[in-house]
């Protein structure tokens, strides 16, 4: 594409005919700005930003199949109402009655320091954008306890808005410490590094649904070849599958198997950036190991740590395969996810709860994402500069 | 060079081209495609298949049989047909699924093809699936390939042993279940279980109540019905009735495996079949799957009874349980009421209005091919084909299940179960309305699953059932859905 | 650093400080060697295991699967290729049928390209039911992968080098107007081609009526912001109307439509990473090239991409990966004749004679073999690129 030196791009030289394919290259070049980013945004508003506002309509509307297409019928905010009372608030919120009074203590202290966050922001002088994130996220942090205190702390079950918060919450935490274990074994001078890298990087690509139905397998009670270890055990007859927390946490071991690779790998690339010379330098000087990873590694892998956390956190939120292998959504209700209850009731043909409890999905990801970026992630990267 | 390179390209495409073209002879439906969708193999689409093949040796026309998860049957089909994407042409499904297709007008009327068709012999279809099963609105809609009702199976070698009856009541069955449970059944030093039945959630345990149920709150015949009140459709569900059913359900299972709530029927099948069950709940699949190789324990040993019944009935006025009267409940004998569920009405195939009328001539002629005797009675006594009997000829003499291996009596027991069953006159129907998936799979479904898991009352399960069914009946329009439940019933 | 030592006194070491003293600087004490490595080998005996599991399954038959664990091939069962044969030889397939397919293939998407001005009839490849869902994969995977990582990358050079100004008036009329189409098509019954023609043509009137009212702009940290956060869209949110835009071109079952929401659902993780990347490269060489006189696009595709190369590479795999494993999205949008290798997966799940443990481990097998490869050629990158992507974010 080189023409020769004298000349500007786009610019052809005289007394040299131009063709058609020249000017339109020309052309071309001199708007390329937006050629080269037109198709990726065009994709996205269309595939990405269009769909999620059709979803709303569906989510407005109770849908019905007919010989001429789909019929909508506006219905307002019903289907979400459904969601939060009613029938179906067992199902998405959980059971909210008689709520101990250790639940009660939890709520009110969780509201209390939040609204005390709250009141501090206001008065360190955040802007107004700023303030009323803030009070969603607030607003959010309180419900949330709410739910936890009138359901788990109170002797009630579940539904699915927490059992996705404990997959995420209590799965991405999991991961991140024996994923950040391993990779800090790893990067001691130990032999066999590559193996290691090469080998816990597997499970990562497997796909899900594989990961559940091998987890399906290895686990089963009768069948499965941990069967001696049951029986040694004395648990032969029992069925996790059946049991509702053993059910979650065997979905978290499912989820842990696949993706704790991914904080693995990059833990590992963050611990070998920390510079040796420095470490050896703390060795040098007495210091215990604990210290040095106190004191100089953890500071520095502190950005990379949240924002794997954060990543690990978003692709958390959409957990489906799994519990719908292993479970089917758990005795009762006890193992779906949101996006498993969605799906469910797409099957059923209730598009309408369905595109609402998707968007309920959405919400929560969003700002539960966007406080623990906006709180947590931009203060570790600004105090890491 | 350009010459020699755009022969080449030519002679590359004609070859491809000439490919293809059908192989072989000029058959009636050559170069047509059929596409259908069922359920993943070798069960129902094994024989579709292989039968498939000689279809198209015959014909020309290919067969080819897609398979998806079980719950995604019905979506799939309806969003393809209603969308107008048409990519598939035959539909292999639950027959009670058909009506909320047909009210949209999706399915081809057959009639006008069963008229000219000399081989399909209509008249050997039992009366129960003629006319309740394949008929949508009083037109062939459907061809059956497969009947479904269920039974309640029996080792008879274990209840002789322990001196008991085979159960005729559901509290029998309970006492019965609870006295083998624990023996061992199959000679590995193990305890066993006495009943085996698929409480797995989005399985197939809703239709394991509804048998239960049926006996409960159905006594005056096909018509009556046991979800709804026909003339207005508010649900006979938050009842004394079903409020037995439902504890009797979960009473099953202290004497089962433990594994059982997450068990659906291919695992209950590998435990029977392992000799591990006493008693059973199932489809007529048992009757033929004990002489399967993996099932050499248990062959000839599992007996069946047409149904098993309730002293007790529904009051409709009052909703409170009563003991069984001539009055209350004509079709009782000896003072129990019975009601055989047609628990999913038996598999059938449908051919998508809007395909081509090629297609469709050859897809009926599929359809027939494997619905006639000469096929049918072949199929219904392999038990991996998950084909059941629906045909007089299959059910008249025990010849032809004896020349598959069953041991005589076994075969008395099998067909006098079987015919006992199509011959009553209070044989209950599944639900064969629009949104009949989501009255029973997912609402029933759900509730059922979380009262068995222990996560709600049974008085609370049932409220959420009736709530659920009232919300999906305004959906649906309750008007339409009172007619349609008088089609479905033949009132 | 010294205040460290200071803290320390040999006499006041515990037995446990002295098990884990290194014995010199930049080597480990045994303990804590014995330590790391058992950890180590436990975890890849926990990693191994079920790999392994799902592997020997794949040779074993429906007793050796029913009747209890079996551990050793050959020692505890016998393995069989029953799995294996049920999945490669249909009665449909041979060498000549699946050559017959990728033509057909071919020709049907260029079909439908054409289709506008030409109509082409369709024709149906015949069904070799695995070696149809590994070909789709395989040519879904990479068409998709190629797709994405190439717009992907072009924006992520474009937000690098160029700074963009869109204005936010625009960007409202935007919304306003797409809810108007969405709402005239759904309740008013408005056929959508006639809607979104009328939608396109009012957005580009009042973008420019409006845009000289509200002049406040976005910059590109806000639009990358936008790219990237699209990755917390849950896929379920946009599925059931994506099925409908799809419907309503006839795009259903075919390739064209998977190959294009995977793009889209990967586009944020490209630009992500290569964003990171192209803001690394050094701005000199790039300069020199256009006082050379080279276009834009000379520029990225001659200079730039040859020096993120480790990056793209890291890139491109992640993206086949998640491609290749992706299943929600398969399971709604096709039917037949684009069905994907996990579908194949979960239509094992037999139901009544019970889930084909082997058959699905033999399918779970060949899906993995090709995904372990690339990723063993290309490990090196992965980290690398990850990481830069992780701490610019």
């Amino acid at each position: 594409m080189n023409s020769s030196n004298s000349f500007q791009p786009g610019a052809s030289p005289v007394g040299i005919s131009r063709t058609r394919s020249d000017r339109l290259n020309e052309w071309l070049d001199r708007h390329s700005q937006t050629f080269f980013i037109a198709p990726a945004v065009v994709l996205l508003l269309v595939f990405a930003i269009f769909p999620t506002f059709y979803s709303i309509v569906f989510a407005l509307s109770r849908v019905k199949f007919t010989a001429n297409g789909l019929r909508f019928r506006f219905v307002w905010f019903d289907n979400f109402l459904a969601q939060f009372s009613g029938n179906e608030q067992a199902h998405f919120l959980g059971r909210l009655t008689n709520i101990s009074v250790l639940g009660w203590v939890f709520f009110a202290a969780v509201t209390a320091a939040t609204l005390y966050w709250l009141y501090k922001s206001f008065r360190n002088g955040a802007s107004v954008v700023g303030l009323i994130g803030r009070f969603i996220s607030a607003a959010m942090a309180i419900f949330i306890a709410f739910l936890l205190g009138a359901t788990l702390l109170s002797g009630n079950p579940w539904g699915t808005l927490m059992t996705t918060m404990f997959y995420v919450v209590v799965g991405c935490t999991v991961q991140f410490l024996i994923g950040t274990a391993l990779a800090f074994l790893c990067s001691q001078p130990i032999s066999g590094k590559n193996f290691f890298r090469v080998l816990f990087f597997i499970p990562l690509m497997i796909t899900p649904l594989g990961v559940g139905y091998a987890f399906k397998m290895v686990l089963d009670i009768t069948k499965g070849p941990l069967q001696p270890l049951w029986d040694a055990i004395g648990l032969q007859n029992w069925a996790w599958s059946t049991d509702a927390w053993a059910a979650r946490w065997f979905v978290i071991l499912g989820d842990s198997w696949q993706w704790i690779p991914f904080i693995f790998i990059v833990m590992l690339a963050a611990l070998e950036n920390v510079s040796r010379d420095q470490v050896e330098a703390a060795e040098v000087d007495g210091a215990s190991n604990v210290q040095i990873f106190r004191e100089i590694t953890w500071p520095q892998i502190m950005p990379v740590a949240v924002t794997v956390i954060l990543i690990r956190m978003i692709e958390a939120f959409k957990i489906v395969d799994l519990p719908n292998i292993m479970t089917s959504g758990g005795p009762g209700i006890a193992t779906e996810s949101m996006t498993l209850h969605s799906y469910f009731l797409w099957r059923a043909n209730d598009m309408g709860s369905s595109a609402a409890v998707a968007y309920l999905l959405l919400i929560l990801t969003v700002v539960v994402c966007s406080s623990f970026f906006n709180y947590i992630v931009l203060g570790q990267l600004r105090k890491a500069k | 060079m350009k010459f020699y390179k755009n022969a080449a390209a030519a002679a590359v495409s004609a070859i491809m081209l000439s490919g293809l073209a059908s192989a072989a002879s000029a058959g009636e439906f050559d170069g047509v495609t059929v596409n259908i969708l069922t359920r993943p193999g070798p069960v129902i689409a094994g024989p579709l298949k292989e039968r498939g093949l000689a279809f198209e040796k015959a014909t020309g026309a290919k067969i080819v049989v897609n398979e998806v998860p079980f719950a995604e049957i019905f979506p799939k089909i309806q969003n393809d047909w209603t969308t107008k994407t048409n990519s598939i042409d035959v539909g292999v499904f639950a027959a009670g699924w058909g009506v909320e297709l047909d009210a949209a007008g999706l399915l081809e009327d057959l009639d006008p093809y069963i008229a000219k068709d000399k081989k399909i012999d209509a008249a050997d279809i039992a009366p129960y699936f003629r006319e309740f099963g394949q008929k949508i609105g009083g037109k062939t809609k459907l061809l059956m390939v497969d009947g479904d009702f269920q039974m309640v199976y029996y080792r008879t070698d274990v209840l002789k042993k322990a001196g008991l009856q085979p159960p005729k009541t559901w509290q029998d069955y309970i006492d019965v279940a609870s006295k083998i449970h624990g023996q061992d059944m199959n000679g590995d030093g193990q305890p066993d279980y006495g009943s085996c039945i698929f409480k797995k959630r989005n399985a197939q345990s809703y239709f394991a109540i509804q048998t239960i149920a049926s006996s409960f709150v159905q006594t005056k015949g096909t018509s009556q019905g046991f979800h709804f009140d026909n003339a207005t459709m508010k649900p006979i569900i938050n009842n004394e009735a079903w409020k037995k059913a439902f504890e009797i359900y979960k009473e099953t299972g202290k004497y089962g495996p433990p594994e059982e709530l997450n068990m659906d029927i291919g695992d209950t099948r590998a435990v029977f079949k392992a000799g591990r069950c006493g008693l059973l709940i199932e489809w007529g699949d048992p009757g033929t799957l004990q002489l399967d190789d993996d099932a050499a324990k248990v062959k000839g040993l599992i007996y069946a009874v047409s149904a098993v019944g309730s002293k007790e009935v529904l009051d409709r006025k009052t909703g409170k349980l009563v003991p069984v009267t001539k009055e209350n409940a004509p079709n009782s004998i000896d003072g129990i009421n019975y009601a055989p569920f047609a628990a999913f009405g038996g598999w059938a195939g449908a051919v998508n209005a809007a395909a081509d009328a090629k297609k469709k001539a050859a897809a009926y002629a599929f359809l027939s091919y494997m619905n006639q005797a000469a096929q049918s009675n072949v199929d219904v006594t392999i038990g991996s084909t998950g084909y059941n009997p629906y045909r007089l000829s299959q059910l008249k003499s025990t010849d032809l299940w004896v020349k598959a291996g069953m041991p005589k009596e076994l075969a008395d027991n099998y067909l006098g179960a079987i015919n006992g069953a199509l011959n009553n006159p209070n044989m209950a129907s599944d639900m064969k309305i629009p949104g009949a998936q989501q009255y029973t799979g997912v609402v029933l479904d759900t509730e059922l699953a979380r009262y068995l898991a222990g996560e709600i009352t049974v008085d609370q399960a049932l409220k959420n059932i009736e709530e659920g069914w009232e919300k999906i009946t305004e959906d649906f329009g309750r008007k339409e859905q009172i007619k349609a439940q008088a089609l479905a019933l033949g009132l | 650093m010294s205040d460290l030592s200071l803290k320390l006194e040999k006499s006041d070491r515990s037995l446990l400080q002295r098990l884990f003293e290194a014995p010199a600087i930049g080597k480990m004490s045994l303990t804590s060697k014995l330590l790391s490595y058992s950890v180590l080998w436990f975890w890849a005996i926990f990693v191994i295991f079920p790999i392994y599991w799902v592997v020997i399954t794949a040779f074993k038959d429906a007793a050796a699967v029913n009747q209890g664990p079996f551990y050793i091939p050959f020692v505890d069962f016998q393995p069989n290729l029953n799995a294996w044969r049920v999945h490669l030889s249909d009665p449909y397939c041979d060498a000549y049928a699946i050559g017959r397919q990728l033509i057909l293939l071919v020709y049907n998407t260029f079909a439908f390209i054409v289709s506008p001005v030409v109509s082409l009839q369709a024709m149906e490849p015949q069904i070799c039911k695995t070696y149809l869902a590994f070909t789709n994969s395989v040519v879904i995977g990479a068409a998709a992968t190629v797709l994405c990582v190439s717009i992907g990358s072009m924006a992520a050079y474009a937000l690098a080098r160029v700074q963009y100004k869109p204005k936010f008036g625009n960007i409202l009329v935007f919304v306003l107007l797409a809810l108007g189409t969405i709402v005239a098509t759904s309740y008013a019954g408005i056929p959508w081609y006639f809607s979104t023609a009328v939608g396109l043509v009012l957005f580009f009137l009042l973008a420019r009526a409006l845009g000289k009212r509200f002049t406040s702009t976005l910059g590109n940290g806000d639009i990358l912001f936008w790219i990237i956060s699209q990755r917390i869209l849950p896929p379920i949110v946009v599925i059931i109307p994506i099925y409908m835009m799809f419907q309503a071109v006839g795009l259903l079952d075919t390739h064209l439509a998977l190959v294009i929401v995977y793009a889209v659902a990967n586009l944020p993780i490209v630009v992500w990473l290569m964003h990171d990347f192209f803001v690394g490269l050094p701005i000199e060489l790039e300069e020199s090239a256009q006082l050379d006189g080279a276009s834009r696009f000379g520029i990225f595709w001659d200079i730039v991409l040859p020096l993120t190369r480790p990056g793209l590479a890291a890139t491109t795999l992640l993206t086949l990966i998640l491609n290749w494993n992706e299943y929600l999205f398969a399971v709604f949008l096709s039917t037949s004749k684009s069905q994907t290798m996990p579908i194949m997966v979960a239509a094992k799940n037999a139901g009544e004679k019970g889930i084909l443990w082997w058959e699905m481990c033999a399918i779970i097998v060949i899906m993995i073999i090709p995904v372990i490869l690339m990723a063993i050629l290309l490990q090196r990158f992965i980290a690398r690129g990850v990481l830069l992507g992780a701490v610019k974010g």
